[in-house]
């Protein structure tokens, strides 16, 4: 049984690693992150699909079980939508903290453009869409 | 500037991050959707706790006792053979939420609090490292490869941070998860949403980055 505590231990530990490895492979370099989407650099493409290789025979041997999540309609519009942002601005969700944090202060725009986004993802599928994410949306 | 890490160093520095969190907390993370329920934390606390109240599944059992005698009156439980009613109907109203319990909770995601703390140590994170490196520099722009492949006008270039903001916001949100949940996550549980949520927003980034090099 893991205990909230323990579990808020652990996250503490992912996000620090999480925001020191991702600035420190340039992932808030927006022209660093141009060349890798451009294949003119492949050193970050490989850090990213080099990381799931090495995820993918962890999870295997260490035998961690899989939540199943079906594929909904909301998945491939919703990804076009977010590669398209990411290009543009250079933000997954996680980057622009990390740029706010190197010093990039206009990044606070993006963030703020991604709690409108977030925000107007929620009202409108509970309105519009009805895409059902399942119980355990990542 | 080459002062970033050699490809190898940052695959073996996610994997690691991504395979100690699973391994930690049985857990995913994303943080897309920490940002969901950060950004919505009124209705998440409210949530976590009506499901507190619920917390043991002695108090649900009770409380469906107790609706169940409030909807049907004392009498007879209603999982017995009925003389005169329709047993199965009334097995079928009672039984499933008590059965699906379980399954339910063992996927929760974490709480709140905990999603907060991530988002606040990835700045923390992010802050050492450009600290110890060498490359923080407070500045107004986004560095010289944003001003030769977008804009240099500082108004236009809000304009597009704040437009590619809710793009990444909304799209992270409907396709359920970002480089971190479905790229790293998932991908490495070999989950098909995950591989064609990343292959599509990939896909769609490459794309969209090539117009701004050689045609924008």
């Amino acid at each position: 049984m893991r205990t909230r505590g323990a579990i808020l231990l652990a996250t503490v530990v992912t996000g620090l690693a999480l925001g020191f490895t991702v600035a420190n492979i340039g992932f808030g370099d927006y022209a660093e992150l141009n060349r890798m989407f451009t294949f003119q650099d492949l050193r970050m493409f490989l850090s990213f699909a080099g990381a799931v290789v090495i995820i993918v025979c962890a999870f295997a041997v260490l035998r961690v079980r899989r939540t199943p999540e079906r594929i909904h309609g909301g998945v491939v519009p919703g990804a076009v939508l977010f590669g398209t942002g990411w290009a543009i601005s250079g933000g997954c969700p996680a980057i622009p903290i990390v740029q706010v944090a190197g010093g990039y202060l206009p990044a606070l725009v993006t963030i703020a453009g991604i709690v409108v986004g977030v925000r107007l993802c929620r009202w409108a599928n509970a309105r519009y869409f009805h895409v059902d994410r399942g119980s355990c949306a990542l | 500037m080459t002062t970033y890490w050699p490809w190898w160093a940052g695959a073996v520095g996610l994997a690691l991050v991504t395979v100690y969190h699973a391994l930690a907390t049985d857990r995913s993370f994303g943080v897309s959707s920490a940002w969901d329920r950060v950004v919505h934390w009124r209705r998440e606390r409210r949530l976590e706790r009506m499901d507190e109240e619920f917390a043991d599944d002695r108090a649900l059992a009770e409380a469906l006792a107790a609706a169940t005698a409030e909807h049907f009156g004392p009498g007879p439980s209603p999982v017995r053979q009925h003389p005169y009613g329709q047993p199965g109907t009334l097995r079928v109203d009672v039984e499933p939420p008590a059965g699906d319990r379980p399954a339910a909770t063992s996927g929760r995601p974490a709480p709140l609090f905990t999603q907060a703390a991530l988002l606040i140590s990835v700045f923390v994170g992010g802050l050492i490292a450009a600290v110890t490196s060498g490359r923080f520099e407070l500045r107004l722009d986004m560095g010289p490869g944003f001003r030769s492949l977008v804009t240099a006008d500082p108004v236009w270039m809000t304009v597009l941070l704040f437009a590619g903001g809710v793009l990444v916001g909304f799209g992270t949100r409907l396709a359920g998860g970002c480089s971190s949940g479905h790229g790293l996550n998932g991908c490495g549980r070999l989950r098909p949403v995950s591989i064609l949520a990343t292959a599509v927003f990939f896909g769609t980034a490459v794309a969209v980055s090539f117009l701004l090099w050689k045609v924008i």
